[in-house]
């Protein structure tokens, strides 16, 4: 039983920083605008949070910092794609391509420092209880964070008028045209606001998960996110649970290994991928129909409507 | 996604702006592309001055340096030829399937995967045939297995309507654990030293251009270049490629088969990114080891968006990039910088291009 | 916001009134185009009144200008006496003025109260309950029914415009300007659509109502404004002081005689097998709703029958159901006695098709006019490896010539065209195919009268060179006054079918909303 428990603990730990991406994301998507860039705002995050905690001790600011640095990587996405109308593919991989450069150019100094990480605190009470204690409430701040944020990010999407509005920028943007709104700075907040998002996430990885940082440490849990987010059907209370799934594919290498089974860790590494494949092949069709609108277009490349 | 098509061959040219346009007016915007294009390019490289300058670098030691050690050495320069070779095959990759309005992220692992068959190839056959006998195996081998990797993401999309930018992008990690996997385990040479395999024998290497380091990779791609630039620009196929990029709906009511056209511009990109990680394999490395042809896939991807994914301007694009590896790594040698740090240079005139090198606002779309 | 509803309208009032909108010359050219020069137009509160004239006369240029969409190139705009220049639709919103576009700009994935709550002014929190009762307390007010909680993906045309109607209402207009709000409706709709015009005049409202049909103008306009090449022709007179011949010369620049076809039986057509045949015919809609649900039905060769129905009834899925391009759940589709299940083995028994949405269907980007004459759904021909252009030149030439669409040069990027132009070009190459069915969705939209006669005639003459013309139409003249039987859908249903002889607009009318009267 303490596998399973080992592993869903895990799962919740591992699967903060993609949960948190995914929120990106979602916020981003369902503006109308996918970005492949996610892995890159979690990288530059991861680095920026590192950095950040590392001089000023507080991994509070930390974390800031790793928000403030995904949402910059993320707004030249939206100056890219939003108001100079790229391709969103494109503009996307260019600013992964930017973030490795950038965080291996700065990162360099950083690698094997030590810094003051954020510390588990056990919830008083909640903590005790048998297992959902031992998975839930024995863990970070931020990963206390993420279980207000999922909830207040689908309040904002589905209840105040902001989210109306970068709903209908995803939905029919000659909407938001008629009434009066600047399609552009609604899709470049939401892509910003995403990109801050994703940048939590990374610095979750490097301040509160893995507490180091090392060249292109996120390996792939950005276009994981990116995944997620189809499958969860842009909804953010899905966007979590995809998340645990695959920290808790993660964390089955390590307890596995643990515990002295001798299974080859590549073998382990590429569950969450083909997870995601799998998961892909059986829902895809299913939730793409649930996918905004002007979403859909630039999945099937359709042209801009003018 | 798709560029201008070419002229019918016996007709005259379509022409490119309204016939009433007068000459000087087409001199007008020859003349104000190349000002955008100088701006966006000179705009980029303020950009990494800057970043050179907040790391105590002098910038223009920088680039003379990078220059000198790139250019001015007869190695340097092969190689960039080297490089550039398996970077023109996989670009060719993205080049194809973009023709269809598709979007092929996924060379990093096709190169992989073809790499991987080719090495498979090379080790079951072992010494039994002659050393061309093996190259021709390899290649295909590398070409098919790099069409299938492609051809899962082309089932996926065309049988579950899955987008093909993202399980090709997922599929590179898978590719990536499958190298690991063979080279840390099965098709390890050495239990003790560094993961790796057994180095490919030489009658199976590829043979180098007379007097030069070279080898023969770049006549391989360039080859490719001319039958891809004939296949998309002269042909039905390209003709039909271009009709379904363009409008799939279109291309479904005029009867075209859009499936076969789609999956059939995928399978050609995997084939062609499969090929170069055979000749990154058989001409460069020889062994497989981890990090093999790390970043050729997603480098080749920029460098099609860098030529707007015509098959020509795809050999300059490379050639820029493959100058700019270079130079990273002299960059590490000579200033202590990062060979990684050039990845900023290319992400800076990446989006230099994609956001300002077009008046049109919907170049890219 | 409610406020502005439960307002006590401006009272009725007589010419002494200042004018709610007054628009005096009016110009807007996009380079050679001349869309509006000195346009004049102004609207009295409590009157209806019609915006005429035929595609391209420059209606809609008019009215994006005084939504503040387009700013025009001189004039000047009056808004109750005092002078105004709207630079957007939130600024025209903001002077009274609403407008219900005929493409209605609603939100599908959203519920009818997320659609009004985009467009009024309020807090930063969605209060939907709050916000429903309101748009209920509206809707019974204007007799406008809606469904406050429903998405509007699942709500039928006519809903959707009430919704479009009670949204302006509720953001506080004075003035609604409705373009072409008909076309989309049964007759019994329309007369339920004039009711409330005709409630919100009582109340004071200016009401602009943009249409091309004189009997309309003759059922509810008070005053009517004709517009014709970009000008004004007639502005703001009394319809009843004009006979019909005269209005439509107004409109057209002269006397068009009615069409009428001989419905004469084609010779040699009898005996062979339906150009189409459909037999209990089942289909699933884009979202897997079922779209279809038992058509049958067919067309002989030589024999045109027209499709009527309220939009969004099955039309479009029974045109992609004939042409192989939506696979059917159940039920059998003949082209010419082969059964067709793919776009190829339709275009192969001799299918071509004028798409509903010939931008959406048809336009492929980059490519120009010759490149699209090569898709006519034949096999391209070939030359050597590549393809044959001095035959699809050639080839292009004489269709053009044929047809006499008279389709834009064949060099130029058909992206760049306006709709008609786009439409000229598909027609061109459609109905210039020797074929032995025709599936004709709206085939004269965006064409201007002269357009739409050739059309018809093509049409025709197809039919006497013994094809099946299945053609879908929202204008039920036009049906009338051509086809040899008219095919009624209701909810992807046939709620009946008419030969010519039993033609009647009543009786049409109620089979589209179901036929059970």
């Amino acid at each position: 039983m303490s596998l399973v428990v080992d592993v869903l603990a895990g799962g919740v730990r591992g699967g903060t920083s993609i949960m948190y991406a995914g929120l990106g994301e979602t916020v981003s998507e369902r503006s109308g605008v996918i970005n492949l860039g996610t892995e890159g705002a979690m990288l530059v995050g991861a680095l920026a949070g590192y950095a950040v905690t590392a001089e000023t001790g507080s991994p509070w600011i930390g974390a800031l910092g790793g928000a403030a640095a995904g949402a910059l990587l993320a707004s030249i996405h939206a100056l890219l794609v939003v108001v100079r109308k790229a391709n969103q593919f494109a503009s996307g991989l260019t600013l992964l391509f930017l973030a490795l450069g950038v965080t291996s150019f700065y990162g360099s100094d950083y690698v094997g420092k030590s810094i003051n990480p954020f510390t588990k605190w056990d919830v008083p009470g909640l903590s005790d209880i048998p297992w959902i204690g031992e998975i839930f409430f024995q863990n970070d701040p931020l990963i206390y964070v993420s279980y207000v944020a999922v909830p207040l990010i689908w309040f904002v999407l589905f209840r105040t008028r902001m989210g109306l509005l970068v709903r209908t920028a995803g939905e029919r943007s000659d909407s938001l045209t008629v009434n009066g709104y600047s399609v552009e700075r609604i899709r470049s907040a939401a892509v910003i606001a995403g990109g801050a998002l994703s940048g939590l996430g990374g610095a979750h990885l490097s301040i509160a998960y893995a507490n180091a940082w090392f060249e292109n440490m996120v390996v792939g849990r950005g276009f994981i996110a990116v995944a997620l987010v189809i499958f969860a059907s842009w909804s953010p209370l899905r966007v979590m649970g995809g998340a645990y799934l695959f920290g808790s594919a993660l964390a089955l290498a390590p307890a596995l290994q643990a515990r002295g089974y001798g299974v080859n860790q590549f073998a382990l590494d590429v569950i969450p991928f083909v997870l995601t494949l799998l998961v892909l092949a059986v829902l895809g069709k299913r939730t793409l129909a649930a996918a905004p609108d002007e979403l859909k277009r630039v999945f099937e490349n359709a042209p801009a409507k003018t | 996604m798709t560029t201008t098509l070419p002229a019918p061959r016996s007709e005259a040219p379509l022409p490119v702006a309204p016939p009433e346009a007068p000459a000087s007016d087409r001199g007008a915007r020859l003349a104000q592309a190349t000002v955008r294009w100088i701006a966006a390019l000179g705009g980029a490289f303020l950009i990494f001055s800057a970043l050179l300058i907040s790391k105590n670098a002098n910038p223009l030691t920088v680039y003379t340096d990078a220059w000198n050690s790139t250019f001015a050495r007869q190695q340097s320069i092969e190689d960039i030829v080297i490089k550039m070779a398996p970077f023109v095959l996989a670009a060719l990759a993205v080049v194809v399937p973009a023709r269809a309005g598709m979007a092929n992220v996924g060379g990093e692992g096709q190169v992989i995967i073809g790499a991987v068959a080719a090495c498979g190839t090379a080790m079951a056959v072992g010494d039994a045939l002659p050393g061309v006998t093996v190259m021709v195996l390899m290649m295909l081998a590398g070409m098919v297995a790099g069409a299938l990797w492609a051809g899962i993401a082309g089932a996926m999309r065309l049988l579950l309507k899955v987008n093909e930018a993202v399980t090709t992008l997922l599929l590179n990690y898978v590719a990536l654990d499958v190298l690991l996997f063979l080279i840390y385990q099965p098709w390890r040479a050495d239990p003790t030293g560094q993961p790796a395999t057994k180095e490919l024998q030489t009658a199976a290497k590829l043979p180098l251009l007379a007097g030069t380091t070279v080898n023969v990779g770049i006549v391989i791609a360039v080859i490719a270049v001319v039958l891809v630039w004939i296949a998309l620009s002269f042909t039905t196929w390209g003709f039909s490629l271009s009709v379904v990029g363009g409008n799939a709906e279109a291309a479904r009511r005029a009867g075209l088969p859009v499936a076969k056209l789609l999956l059939s511009a995928l399978l050609v990109g995997g084939a062609l990114a499969g090929l170069a990680g055979m000749v990154h394999f058989a001409g460069v490395e020889y062994k497989l080891r981890p990090g093999f042809g790390a970043q050729i896939g997603y480098t080749a991807f920029l460098a099609s968006w860098l030529a707007r994914h015509k098959p020509i301007p795809v050999l300059l694009a490379c050639f820029v990039f493959a100058a700019l590896t270079v130079a990273g790594d002299s960059l590490q040698l000579d200033a202590g910088l990062p060979a990684a740090t050039v990845n900023i240079l290319t992400g800076l005139i990446l989006i230099a291009v994609l956001g300002w090198t077009t008046s049109t606002r919907k170049a890219n779309s | 916001m409610s406020e502005a509803v439960l307002d006590e309208p401006p009272a009725r009032s007589a010419e002494l009134a200042v004018p709610l909108l007054s628009v005096s010359k009016f110009t807007k050219h996009f380079g050679e185009v001349k869309a509006n020069t000195d346009v004049d137009l102004d609207i009295l509160p409590g009157e209806v009144h019609a915006l005429v004239g035929e595609n391209g006369a420059g209606k809609s240029t008019l009215l994006k200008m005084i939504y503040g969409v387009y700013t025009p190139d001189s004039g000047r705009m009056l808004v109750e006496g005092a002078e105004v220049r709207p630079g957007s639709p939130a600024d025209a919103r903001a002077l009274g003025i609403g407008m219900v576009f005929q493409d209605l700009r609603l939100v599908p994935a959203f519920t009818v109260v997320e659609n009004i709550a985009l467009s009024m002014a309020g807090g930063q929190f969605l209060r939907p309950d709050a916000l429903a009762k309101q748009i209920d307390e509206a809707s019974a007010k204007h007799g406008l029914r809606v469904h406050a909680k429903a998405r509007v993906r699942h709500l039928s045309i006519g809903e959707r415009q009430r919704v479009e109607i009670l949204k302006v209402l509720m953001t506080g207009a004075r003035l609604v300007i409705l373009d072409e709000p008909t076309s989309v409706l049964a007759p019994q709709e329309v007369e339920a659509l004039f009711g409330v015009v005709r409630h919100l005049r009582d109340l004071g409202f200016g009401v602009v109502i943009v249409t091309h049909k004189i009997n309309e103008v003759r059922a509810i306009a008070d005053r009517v404004t004709v517009l014709r090449g970009g000008r004004t022709i007639l502005q703001g007179v009394i319809p009843s002081d004009y006979t019909n011949t005269e209005l439509i010369e107004a409109m057209v620049g002269r006397a068009v005689s009615d069409l009428v076809a001989d419905r004469a039986p084609v010779a040699g057509a009898a005996g062979s097998a339906p150009a189409l045949e459909l037999v209990g015919v089942r289909a699933n809609g884009d979202r897997g709703n079922e779209a279809l649900k038992g058509i049958t039905f067919s067309v002989a060769p030589g024999e045109l029958v027209g499709v009527a129905g309220v939009a969004g009834s099955g039309q479009r899925e029974l045109c992609e159901v004939a042409l192989g391009l939506r696979s059917t759940t159940s039920g059998a589709v003949r082209v010419c006695g082969t059964t067709t299940g793919s776009p190829r083995a339709a275009l192969k028994a001799g299918a071509v098709s004028v798409p509903e949405d010939p931008v959406a269907d048809t336009v492929v980007s980059r490519l120009s006019v010759l490149e699209h004459m090569a898709l006519d759904g034949r096999a391209l021909p070939r030359k050597r490896m590549g393809l044959n252009w001095s035959m699809i030149r050639s080839r292009s030439e004489k269709a053009n010539s044929a047809l006499g669409l008279k389709m834009a040069p064949l060099h130029r990027k058909v992206s760049e065209l306006s709709g008609g132009n786009i439409q000229r070009v598909v027609l061109t190459r459609e109905l210039s195919l020797d074929s032995t069915l025709v599936v004709a969705a709206y085939p004269s939209r965006g064409l201007d009268v002269l357009n739409t006669r050739r059309t018809q005639e093509i049409l025709l003459e197809k039919r006497n060179a013994s094809a099946g013309i299945l053609m879908i139409s929202e204008d039920l003249d036009e049906l009338m006054s051509i086809a040899d039987r008219i095919v009624v859908m209701h909810d992807g249903h046939v709620s009946g079918i008419l030969s010519a002889d039993e033609f009647d607009r009543q009786r049409i009318g109620e089979l589209m909303l179901g036929g059970a009267a």
